[in-house]
């Protein structure tokens, strides 16, 4: 399959002389089109900063990041932003909804941006909130609405533009366990059917689970990798506790 | 150490301050400059009249003071509040590190008092140099010589000032602390985390809301067009109570009724940001709709008083001597002469001057002259507004006949060219027609198209030329007859004049006259009392009038065009933060910085430009009207005002606009490193 992304070498380096944080450190990996990869680490140990950098919302220090075959470390302005539009999709830990607008208008926003004409636009809000199920929360405004429905609108923004790879910084970390679950089973769907290329970061086993493929990360190296190959989900979420606890993290983020 | 804290905390959050500050210092300066008026009369060449005038002027000034501090306590509580609500979760934060409100309370007072002093420092120090520049306006104005300049320092003022401000400062300071205290520190910690839930209304109700407003609005402009604002009585107070609630209305409504209008027009909804910038504007309007209000009423009373204001001192300012052509004239009713009668009561006006002359205005006996002989025959030219009042008011008005004899021989006292006139020849003086653009066409035209005039059945041919150059000071006659000496023989004379210029110092002389006849008539002793008209006091009055207009359209204008500026930058700017989280999200999701920042630049001029746009129409009608009201006293050149008066409120409300958007920029900008 073909490569969506691919990280060589990427270095990310936070502070001075005196005091330097290698936040990341020659992370070299690649992500196929389909694929549903996730990250995992402990806190601090970077996976945030390595998003940010893919994401084109942080410089990185050295190093290349190519997505569908374009380097995008040395984009201007411009340019990323352009680029952060039509090719690349965000889901956050706290949602990053817009408060002043309905649930409709965040997610079209990304359309009117690029100029999609509203008829089109609009059928294709409607088509996506129809299989993320979310047609009823629509109308309302995020403070009206669940923690689950907030994050499944906010991947209905995420996807909305077909981008080549949609980036989740732990998008279940403030889901209790069942919307966690039904979001997951909404991003798989995305991922089997429509063939979305999803890159996620969690601290949570169970979520890590419904991914093809983890990466782990520890003080800004990668550290190991999980493939599920033909595993049921049950017995891939044990092979990446065992990881977890290898890692010494803490129980807490463990399920 | 609670000094250091808050002198960091004002280092720190400067940009913040500095629009405020600097709309703090030029209130503080107004007030000083405008309470120092007193001091300024040393500087003046200045005749008794004048200083009674400017006594009164100053008396204005100090009422008009109480009101502009109240503008300004206002402004100063507003912001401080504001910038309180802003930093509660700093407060919280400061409470959970052991500090005690009282602490907080403090570190407040400190802050509040370092701004306040540093304003009024400031402030104090500029008005001390701008009052320099007052003399100089006020010289103008009352067309005097300064006496010589002199740096003027007004202790009195200066104390005033600190007074006023103090007390309103301290006002603040309690408000604010009184605000902490009342929150808990989990509200205080929560503070910015806190969503304003958008006033959730039905469409519909919005919609008759606003109609409702429209509908106020369209009947206080049509009772105002109609019943016009001339005279102040209960109409005046139902068309203001209207026109407010109208404006209110309109505000609380406006936004919600236009997101529901352009939501039904997707393609404009929804391209680009213009759903953001809508859902933005409107997120807010529902929680500063009264703010809003507020600002558009003081700036459509701005926009008046400064064209008005503009407009009147215009009128008056086309230079008066038409008006006032000699030193001294004195006026005494019926056939008798005022020389004589001052003769015996003792006064020698061979004191005051060398050269006199005396002589009478006359009725002509054989038909009725009236003001309406004359413009009756031009009377379709009239201005159709006012055509009536005109008809009504001033048609009765006597017109007065002056021999030709007399009129030269003033005309020699004042060194002009006397005037021809056949046997069977007329002339028209007016020493008013500059006034009035519209009288003097009309009658130009009376006397353009060979006007003639029949006296006692004998056709006279009216000169072609008007005569403006006056023969009394200060005549309340429109337009006087100058006949030759043979008809006056069927007159009588119902006026004795006098009039003459004084020797030596003249306004001294003036002034001299005028106390010793004031005197006389506190005995009792002067047969007739309003007779005598200097130049003095007549320069007086109209350098006075001038001086109350400008100094009022100046003073209370430019507080008002300030406070509402600041009030609106303050707003935008503590929302910028807030803002900053939005257009975080909009950067992720694609938006571009150039998108990004016209989005905040059309956010912050809707914005600016909401108020602006009503208060500019309500004063379209309320200018309209207005010059109705002025073009009795002279036709204003309204267009010209209007253009000057677009101007300088483009230029201080532009300013606070740009500063407003850079700021916001800024805090935008500041990328990640919010520092808590
Ligand atoms: N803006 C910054 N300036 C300096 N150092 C930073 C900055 N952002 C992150 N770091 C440092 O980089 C390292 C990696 O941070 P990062 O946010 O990527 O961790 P993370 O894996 O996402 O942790 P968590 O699971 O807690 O979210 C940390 O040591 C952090 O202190
Ligand atoms: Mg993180």
């Amino acid at each position: 399959m073909a490569e969506i992304l691919k990280v060589s070498n990427l270095e990310k380096y936070y502070g001075n002389k005196d005091s330097l944080t290698k936040a990341l450190d020659q992370v070299s990996f690649s992500v196929a089109e389909g694929e549903f990869a996730g990250i995992m680490g402990s806190s601090g140990s970077g996976k945030t900063t390595l998003l940010n950098c893919i994401s084109t919302l942080d410089s990185v220090t050295s190093g290349s990041i190519m997505i569908r075959g374009q380097e995008i470390t040395g984009l201007k302005s411009r340019q990323l932003a352009k680029f952060r539009g039509s090719a690349l999709g965000f889901m956050f830990q706290d949602y990053n909804l817009l408060d002043t607008l309905t649930g409709f208008e965040n997610i079209i926003l990304p359309l009117t941006i690029h100029g999609i004409p509203a008829a089109v636009a609009t059928a294709k809000v409607e088509a996506v909130a129809d299989r993320l199920e979310i047609r009823d929360v629509l109308a309302h405004y995020p403070y009206e609405m669940s923690g689950g429905q907030k994050q499944r609108v906010a991947a209905a923004r995420a996807i909305i533009t077909d981008p080549a790879l949609i980036l989740a910084d732990e998008p279940t970390g403030a889901l209790d366990s069942k919307s966690a679950r039904r979001l997951m089973e909404s991003l798989d769907r995305l991922n089997r059917n429509l063939g979305a290329t999803i890159l996620m970061v969690t601290h949570d086993a169970f979520t890590a689970s419904y991914c093809q493929r983890i990466l782990f990360i520890k003080d800004g190296k990668l550290f190991n990798e999980l493939i599920r190959g033909e595993d049921t989900r049950k017995e891939f979420f044990s092979k990446i506790i065992d990881v977890v606890t290898l890692l010494g993290g803490d129980a807490a983020n463990v399920l | 150490m609670y000094f250091k804290l808050s002198l960091r905390n004002v280092r720190k959050s400067l940009s913040d301050y500095t629009l405020y500050f600097l709309t703090l210092t030029f209130g503080v300066c107004m007030f000083y400059v405008f309470n120092s008026l007193e001091a300024q009369e040393v500087m003046l060449s200045i005749s008794l009249s004048m200083l009674e005038i400017m006594h009164t002027i100053t008396k204005l000034m100090n009422g008009i003071s109480i009101f502009v501090s109240l503008i300004l306590g206002f402004l100063i509580i507003y912001a401080n509040n504001f910038l309180i609500r802003r930093r509660k979760r700093e407060f919280g934060l400061y409470m959970t590190l052991g500090m005690s409100k009282h602490n907080i309370s403090r570190i407040l007072l400190c802050e509040t008092l370092i701004i306040g002093v540093l304003s009024l420092a400031a402030g104090l120090l500029m008005g001390l140099f701008l009052s320099q520049g007052l003399s100089v306006i006020t010289a103008r104005l009352f067309e005097i010589d300064m006496s010589g300049y002199r740096f003027i320092f007004s202790l009195q003022a200066f104390w005033k000032t600190i007074l006023y401000f103090g007390l309103i400062f301290l006002i603040a300071v309690s408000a604010g602390t009184l605000s902490i205290s009342r929150h808990s520190l989990i509200e205080l910690i929560n503070a910015s985390k806190h969503n304003e839930t958008p006033a959730v209304k039905k469409p519909a109700m919005t919609l008759t809301l606003f109609l409702l407003s429209v509908l106020c609005i369209g009947i206080a402009y049509a009772m105002v067009l109609k019943y016009g604002i001339a005279t102040f009585d209960r109409k005046i107070v139902i068309e203001g109570i209207l026109g407010s609630i109208g404006t209110f209305l309109f505000f609380a409504s406006l936004s919600g009724a236009m997101l529901g209008l352009v939501q039904k027009k997707p393609s404009f909804y929804y391209k680009g940001l213009n759903l953001f910038i809508m859902r933005q504007i409107n997120s807010r309007i529902n929680t500063t709709y009264l703010s809003m209000s507020f600002i558009c009423l003081m700036l459509f009373v701005t926009i008046g008083i400064f064209s008005t204001g503009m407009g009147m001192t215009g009128v008056l300012n086309r230079g008066y001597s038409g008006v006032i052509p000699f030193d001294v004239s004195l006026e005494v009713p019926g056939a008798d002469d005022p020389w004589a009668l001052l003769a015996q009561s003792g006064v020698d006006l061979q004191d005051y001057a060398d050269d006199f002359h005396r002589f009478h205005f006359y009725r002509y006996d054989l038909q009725a002259l009236t003001q309406g002989t004359i413009l009756k025959e031009v009377a379709d030219l009239l201005p159709e507004e006012n055509a009536q009042d005109i008809v009504d008011r001033l048609f009765p008005q006597a017109l007065d006949v002056v021999a030709l004899s007399d009129y030269n021989a003033l005309m020699q006292l004042r060194d002009k060219q006397p005037l021809a006139l056949g046997g069977s020849e007329v002339a028209l003086m007016s020493q008013f027609l500059w006034v009035d653009a519209d009288f003097q066409s009309i009658i130009e035209e009376y006397v353009g198209t060979d006007g003639r005039l029949s006296l006692g059945g004998t056709p006279y041919r009216v000169q072609t030329e008007i005569l403006s150059e006056g023969i009394v000071n200060d005549s309340d006659h429109l337009m006087t007859l100058i006949v030759p000496d043979a008809v006056i023989a069927d007159c009588t004379a119902v006026t004795g004049a006098l009039c003459f210029n004084c020797r030596g110092n003249s306004a001294a002389m003036q002034d001299a006259l005028t106390v010793q006849l004031d005197a006389l008539i506190g005995e009792g002793r002067l047969p007739f009392k309003e007779g005598c008209v200097t130049r003095n006091m007549v320069q007086a009055v109209m350098g006075g009038s001038k001086a109350i207009i400008a100094f009022f359209a100046i003073y209370v204008g430019i507080v008002f065009l300030i406070t509402s500026a600041a009030v609106l930058a303050l707003q935008q700017l503590s929302e910028a933060a807030d803002n900053r989280q939005r257009y975080e999200i909009l950067k992720k999701i694609g938006a571009d910085d150039a998108l990004i920042h016209r989005t905040l630049f059309k956010q912050i001029a809707i914005y600016f430009l909401l108020p602006l746009s009503l208060a500019c129409v309500h004063a379209l009608v309320g200018l309209k009207v207005a010059n109705d009201v002025v073009r009795e006293v002279g036709s204003l050149n309204a267009l010209q005002n209007t253009l000057a008066t677009a101007l300088l409120i483009l230029l201080v409300y532009g300013a606070y606009f740009l500063a407003t958007y850079y700021g916001s920029k800024q805090i935008m900008l500041k990328n990640g490193q919010r520092h808590e």
